[in-house]
């Protein structure tokens, strides 16, 4: 089910009655929301509950085993296969047509059959988000950070709707000790959610698909159509419209978990205010990068070595987290491009001042053109992109509401945050009864830009 | 060592919204402000809901839907409110202006017509099946590629290969959309819209992924998919498009049929699909060439996901088992500028 939908503006205030309604009974209220997730899960396809249900079991019954453990020795093994058993069916889903086309490529080339079936396997809504998060929770058990959950308890933390399928990525030890007491009535941040589910919806359907339809996918289609300027515009278009999905998304999930009176870790913080590949990577997809430096840098050494180990853990964690993202060469190389980034800011960090401005320009730009790399879809249309950048030719796509929905989406991040947070604060201060309304009125504007065929998915739900 | 419960760590700026000044609200304020932006949303957009389930595939989501939109539609279509609304809202709407083109035709005969015999035209012969000399080849100057999102990404693979060439290329998928529902576009209105819009000398058209839906017959009734009425009722409406498309001959339409969907029940669309395009295009074989891309990607209407590509083993399939993955699509790519090699010079 995707948020911003009729299915959803009907499942969504139905939930929230009965779960505050069941607030204060948790025996009732937990299995509630668990149907309740299920629900919203088989929206996309029903039979893939029984795997999110199987991780569920799998993880949950892997942390009791570690706990009970006494010996060291059996508990990272336990750990180790129990992360390995989420990898496997995360690399199963997301990853075996592209290695098997990979190997039949090679074979062939040499003349050998294939051993394995050529086959396409559907990918799971959510399959990277959820497993990430069990594999936190595993980890986080064997660690001695959280105690194992009740099995009711490990099932609402993985299936609940609010970030079932884009995340963000909530770990365990910030998840259930909200679960351990029903949540406050009288104290949700109403407002505040409201305003967040607003924002969201304006970031989703106004400016990230304006700007997809627009001028993003038709110039990534065929980028030879196009000079210069515009493959400029739509490098640019494709930063803000990225931001504008994925945060808008996040914006959502967040702003519905409030309103049933949970918090999510933040996931975005003014990314493109970043003055570095280090300072981006705290600011953009916060709770990606916190799970992959806890649970791929850190457990590869980090940086208690010498500066060539570093520098070797920063790539595989960011080639590790470029795949994360697909199955596909452009992702590798996005993740390769921004290790080399961030090795390039350990190298020089402390060593070479630069104006502070300099320093944004340069991340900046950099990062629009990783972006590039990100949205090709295969190497032949990323060099085409890139090639069509020394073209000068006639101009087509700049046109006034392209590069005010470019200045809204982005330039925001660059003001002072103060002013920014106190209007914020201020707005979650209005009372709910008018906020409520308001976001409605909202919504409706918002929903009369949405072209017939639909709200464009989400660009994170592939992932 | 003792778990730490309420420990997160510093980055994850959990405690956000405690800061000093934030206000907190009841969750009855919750519910109500909801309910009453709910309230709102259904009597200024009942129509909408109505709208969105009747276009949804049946199943339990379009009945919960229909089980809100209904009374909805009601309520707001009583009220003025929901006209206030569309007017205030209507200037923002990205969709194509479609009144004053015609629909597809509801009163089809769908039996046979009786003591008469349809006419058979020049039209209807392929030259190159009956020996006769090609016409001579025009330069295509326009191509106008469209459909559901079949036709994606082969309006790519057509635009990368001939905007080289200086073809001015028109991408005009309309995703979700099918010939069998006018919920989300009539595509009757639609083929007239694009042809008066575009001008195009050469139409791609690759649709009917989400086909299936029942469509009014004789006297309004409800045929169902797929019996030979439903299948007469489709390839009436896909010859209202070619007609249409077909520009009184002055343009040449390449229509391609359905490769096999891996579910059975999909399937058996299809194969009605693709019968009723082939029936559809009878009249005007000698401008209208169905490109049926069933031989090769699934012969003898059995799925595959792979196939060989130049010799080498490829995955030619998406995972929904329906669309044309990046492959597949180079090879129908290639399938169809063969054709327009054939018509077309460049």
């Amino acid at each position: 089910m995707l948020f911003p939908t009729v299915q959803f503006a009907i499942f969504f205030p139905i939930v929230l009655a009965l779960s505050w309604a069941l607030m204060s009974r948790p025996a009732l209220w937990k299995p509630f929301i668990v149907v309740a997730s299920y629900v919203f899960y088989a929206a996309a396809s029903p039979v893939f509950c029984l795997l999110l249900a199987g991780v569920t079991v799998w993880n949950y019954g892997a942390a009791r085993l570690i706990h009970r453990s006494p010996d060291e020795r059996a508990r990272i093994w336990i750990c180790r296969v129990a992360v390995a058993g989420n990898l496997l069916l995360l690399g199963v889903f997301k990853y075996y047509s592209w290695f098997a086309q990979g190997v039949a490529r090679v074979l062939h080339s040499v003349s050998l059959g294939m051993p394995l079936p050529l086959l396409t396997i559907a990918l799971p809504v959510g399959i990277s988000f959820f497993t990430f998060q069990a594999i936190s929770y595993t980890v986080d058990v064997k660690r001695g950070l959280i105690e194992p959950a009740r099995l009711i308890d490990t099932t609402v933390y993985l299936s609940f709707f609010p970030h079932l399928v884009a995340g963000p990525i909530v770990r365990a030890r910030e998840f259930l000790p909200q679960l351990a007491s029903p949540r406050d009535p009288n104290r949700v941040a109403v407002s505040s959610g409201l305003m967040l589910i607003g924002m969201g919806v304006v970031k989703k359907v106004v400016i990230a698909d304006y700007l997809g339809r627009t001028v993003v996918d038709p110039v990534f289609a065929v980028p030879r159509a196009y000079h210069t300027l515009d493959v400029v515009l739509a490098a640019y278009a494709y930063a803000a419209q990225i931001y504008c999905d994925f945060s808008g998304y996040t914006d959502i999930a967040i702003g519905l978990a409030l309103l049933m009176g949970f918090v999510f870790p933040q996931n975005f913080h003014s990314p493109y205010r970043a003055t570095g590949f280090r300072d981006f990577w705290r600011r953009w997809h916060m709770t990606l990068s916190r799970f992959l430096r806890d649970f791929v840098y850190i457990p590869l050494g980090g940086n208690r070595g010498s500066r060539l180990f570093t520098y070797r853990n920063l790539m595989i964690t960011m080639l590790i987290g470029g795949l994360w993202h697909g199955a596909a060469w452009t992702f590798v190389l996005w993740g390769g491009y921004h290790g080399v980034g961030l090795v390039a800011d350990h190298a020089l960090g402390g060593r070479v001042r630069f104006p502070g401005w300099l320093r944004w320009v340069v991340t900046f730009n950099l990062v629009v053109l990783g972006w590039v790399m990100f949205r090709a879809g295969s190497l032949g249309v990323m060099w085409a992109f890139l090639s069509r950048l020394a073209s000068p030719g006639a101009t087509t796509l700049w046109t006034a509401p392209v590069l005010a929905a470019i200045v809204v989406a982005i330039g925001p991040q660059l003001l002072p945050e103060r002013p920014v947070q106190a209007l914020q604060d201020r707005i979650g201060r209005l009372s709910p009864i008018v906020l409520g309304p308001a976001v409605a009125v909202l919504i409706l504007f918002v929903a009369a830009t949405v072209p017939s065929q639909g709200v464009a998915p989400f660009i994170y739900f592939r992932f | 060592m003792p778990p730490n419960k309420t420990q997160h760590s510093e980055d994850n700026l959990m405690d956000r919204f405690d800061r000093a000044g934030l206000r907190r609200f009841r969750a009855r304020d919750a519910i109500i402000a909801v309910a009453i932006g709910a309230a709102i949303l259904i009597l200024a957009a009942g129509g909408s809901i109505r709208r969105a389930g009747n276009g949804m595939r049946s199943g339990i989501g379009r009945d919960a839907v229909l089980a809100v939109g209904d009374p909805a539609g009601w309520l707001a279509g009583g009220l003025p409110v929901q006209h206030a609304a569309h007017v205030l809202t209507n200037w923002l709407s990205p969709n194509l202006n479609l009144n004053g083109f015609v629909g597809f035709t509801t009163t089809t005969a769908t039996t046979a017509a009786a003591g008469s015999i349809p006419p058979v035209t020049p039209d209807a012969f392929n030259p190159s099946t009956i020996g006769a000399p090609a016409p001579a080849r025009q330069p295509l100057h326009t191509l106008l590629v469209t459909g559901d999102s079949m036709s994606e990404p082969l309006d790519q693979d057509l635009a990368q290969a001939l905007v080289p060439d200086g073809v001015k290329v028109d991408q005009d998928p309309h995703i979700g959309t099918g010939i069998s529902s006018t919920i989300l576009v009539d595509w009757g209105k639609l083929s007239a819209y694009q042809v008066r819009h575009d001008h195009p000398n050469a139409i791609v058209v690759f649709i009917g992924a989400n086909d299936g839906y029942s469509m009014p017959g004789p006297g309004g009734r409800q045929v169902s998919c797929c019996s030979v009425e439903w299948a007469t009722i489709y390839a009436q409406r896909v010859r209202e498009m070619m007609n249409t498309y077909r520009e009184a001959g002055a343009a040449r339409v390449y229509w391609l049929t359905l490769p096999t969907p891996r579910d059975p029940a999909r399937a058996k669309i299809s194969l009605v699909v693709n019968a009723a395009i082939q029936v559809a295009a009878e009249p005007w074989r000698d401008q209208i060439r169905v490109i049926d891309t069933v031989p090769v990607f699934t012969p003898g209407n059995h799925y595959r996901d792979a196939m060989p590509v130049n010799g080498e083993p490829t995955i030619v399939r998406e995972s929904d088992g329906i669309h044309l993955n990046d492959a597949g699509s180079e090879v129908a790519a290639k399938l169809v500028l063969g054709y327009i090699e054939k018509d077309f010079t460049r």
